[in-house]
């Protein structure tokens, strides 16, 4: 004896495969949302830190006492930076570690104290606030003809171009993801109804509204595409929480490239998955349903 | 209640099937449909119970022009009609109570509220004992029963029956035609397609003969 409208259709014994390709989209979607999280959040670390920081280039004078004009520039160009506003401290890189710089290149060899090299001055920005690296470059250009201004504008774009193409790239699988969901289902669903097409006949010869035929089908593949890619997105999220283990015991998971885990925090977003796969369906199926009980007279 | 005029009814580009039908169901009336295997009866009551829209030609349901009337009206009136299909059209799946129940569901009501009225209803036809059986554990004649009980629950407006007494005994076929009387006498208008002479001679109805597509009257007095 039933006491709702559900049921009223009998559920697919065939729906396993379906499942198990919603549970593997949600798989992929889950992954591809969780990689594009971690670009951000990687790019925007790239980002702040470089932001963060200045670096002047103070080059050995081409004419005269070198080291001494060297000295007396690096000097203009520290009492400069230090009297901007919104710059925290600067301070010079050491001669041991400008020399580590070049080592790669040049080899550890007294060659390299003979070498007039160029010293770098690091310039920590006060955190919340801008410095006019114009009106710097200007002042500096005056006290220090041979100093140069880097404010990493150049790698700050390019880190954001990447974390951009990351990000629509996800986006764009996302959506591909989606309309292949949408597409398995909407083909199941019409194969479901054909396959019961005498009980749908039935059910609208006897007056029922098309949105009562849709609900009878909809919420039965809502239920179990949300289910399946609930168990899809766990996956996904073990993965991400076991990297993030890996991690923590000092195992790189790509050389190179930020941690591939998620933090606690971020793992609900990834609840987004089930829900839209879910909607999705849901959709797809009632949409589905419509449009076949509007073929009948 | 129905009126036909002129309907014709052939299917894609095959021969008519119903030439030029024009008949009248008062509201209230008792009706016999007769006529050989063939011969359109069962087109014609499908074209009564909207599961097919005419080829040519005029009806009227329940004082709507179906011609002019939206799809969207379909429904409400599908809903006023009860139909007894010659092969049953039972869900499988679905108990006999839930099968019966299922025009009541269609109208938004709620168990509690029909519960008892099926359970009475299926003591009636004999099957106060089968409720929560399955189409497929139940005889002929008892999904037969099944599928009167489903078309009368809801106590429709017209009544259309394809057949209905032809698994059943001469005894019950004797009690399901008094059920269709007592429906008839509360006022509904009643269409019964049958082969049944015994059937048609006891009730004493009205009875249209579909010969080769085309409607004869044979007795136009009610009993």
């Amino acid at each position: 004896m039933m006491n709702n409208s559900a049921h009223v259709l009998p559920r697919d014994k065939g729906a396993a495969p379906l499942d198990f390709v919603i549970a593997v989209m949600a798989f992929l979607a889950a992954l591809a949302l969780g990689a594009s999280l971690i670009a951000d959040r990687a790019a925007a670390g790239w980002q702040s830190g470089l932001a963060a920081k200045l670096t002047v280039q103070v080059l050995p004078p081409e004419t005269g006492d070198a080291n001494a004009g060297l000295q007396a520039q690096i000097q203009a160009a520290l009492d400069v930076l230090n009297a901007t506003p919104g710059i925290a401290h600067a301070e010079l890189i050491s001669d041991t570690d400008t020399q580590a710089l070049v080592e790669p290149w040049i080899g550890k060899n007294n060659l390299v104290s003979e070498i007039p090299l160029p010293r770098l001055i690091d310039a920590t920005i006060v955190p919340g606030e801008e410095v006019d690296v114009a009106a710097l470059t200007q002042k500096l250009k005056q006290a220090a003809p041979s100093a140069l201004v880097d404010d990493h504008s150049r790698w700050i774009g390019r880190l954001g171009a990447l974390a951009g193409a990351v990000r629509y790239s996800a986006y764009a699988i996302l959506l591909l993801i989606a309309g292949a969901t949408a597409a398995a289902v909407s083909f199941a669903t019409r194969a479901g109804l054909s396959a019961h097409h005498e009980m749908v006949e039935l059910l609208h010869q006897m007056g029922a509204l098309p949105s009562f035929i849709a609900r009878t089908v909809e919420w039965h593949y809502f239920i179990s595409a949300l289910m399946a890619a609930l168990a899809g997105t766990l996956v996904a999220a073990v993965l991400f929480l076991g990297a993030s283990g890996l991690e923590s015991f000092g195992v790189e998971a790509v050389p190179f490239l930020p941690p591939l885990s998620l933090k606690w925090t971020e793992i609900p977003w990834l609840l987004a998955v089930p829900a839209a796969t879910a909607a999705i369906a849901w959709a797809t199926a009632r949409i589905s349903v419509l449009s076949v009980v509007k073929a009948i007279y | 209640m129905v009126r036909f005029e002129n309907v014709g009814m052939r299917y894609d580009a095959g021969p008519e099937v119903l030439r030029d039908v024009t008949f009248v169901l008062e509201a209230g009336s008792f009706t016999f449909l007769t006529g050989l295997s063939g011969a359109g009866k069962t087109t014609l009551l499908k074209l009564i119970y909207l599961a097919e829209p005419p080829s040519r030609g005029l009806i009227t349901l329940f004082g709507r022009d179906l011609a002019t009337a939206k799809r969207t009206a379909l429904p409400a009136l599908r809903r006023r009609i009860g139909v007894v299909f010659q092969d049953f059209r039972l869900l499988d799946h679905l108990s006999a109570f839930d099968n019966v129940a299922l025009p009541l569901r269609l109208a938004g009501k709620r168990v509690s509220d029909y519960a008892r009225d099926v359970e009475e209803l299926l003591s009636w036809v004999g099957l106060g004992d089968r409720m929560n059986s399955a189409p497929p554990t139940l005889s002929g004649g008892e999904q037969q029963r099944v599928a009167i009980a489903r078309a009368v629950v809801a106590r429709p407006d017209l009544l259309i029956a394809d057949e209905p007494t032809g698994n059943v005994d001469p005894e019950m076929g004797a009690r399901l035609i008094r059920l269709f009387s007592e429906l008839n006498r509360l006022g509904t208008t009643v269409l019964i397609a049958t082969h049944d002479r015994t059937l048609i001679e006891t009730a004493r109805a009205r009875e249209m003969r579909l010969v080769d597509g085309r409607l004869v009257e044979l007795r136009a007095s009610a009993a």
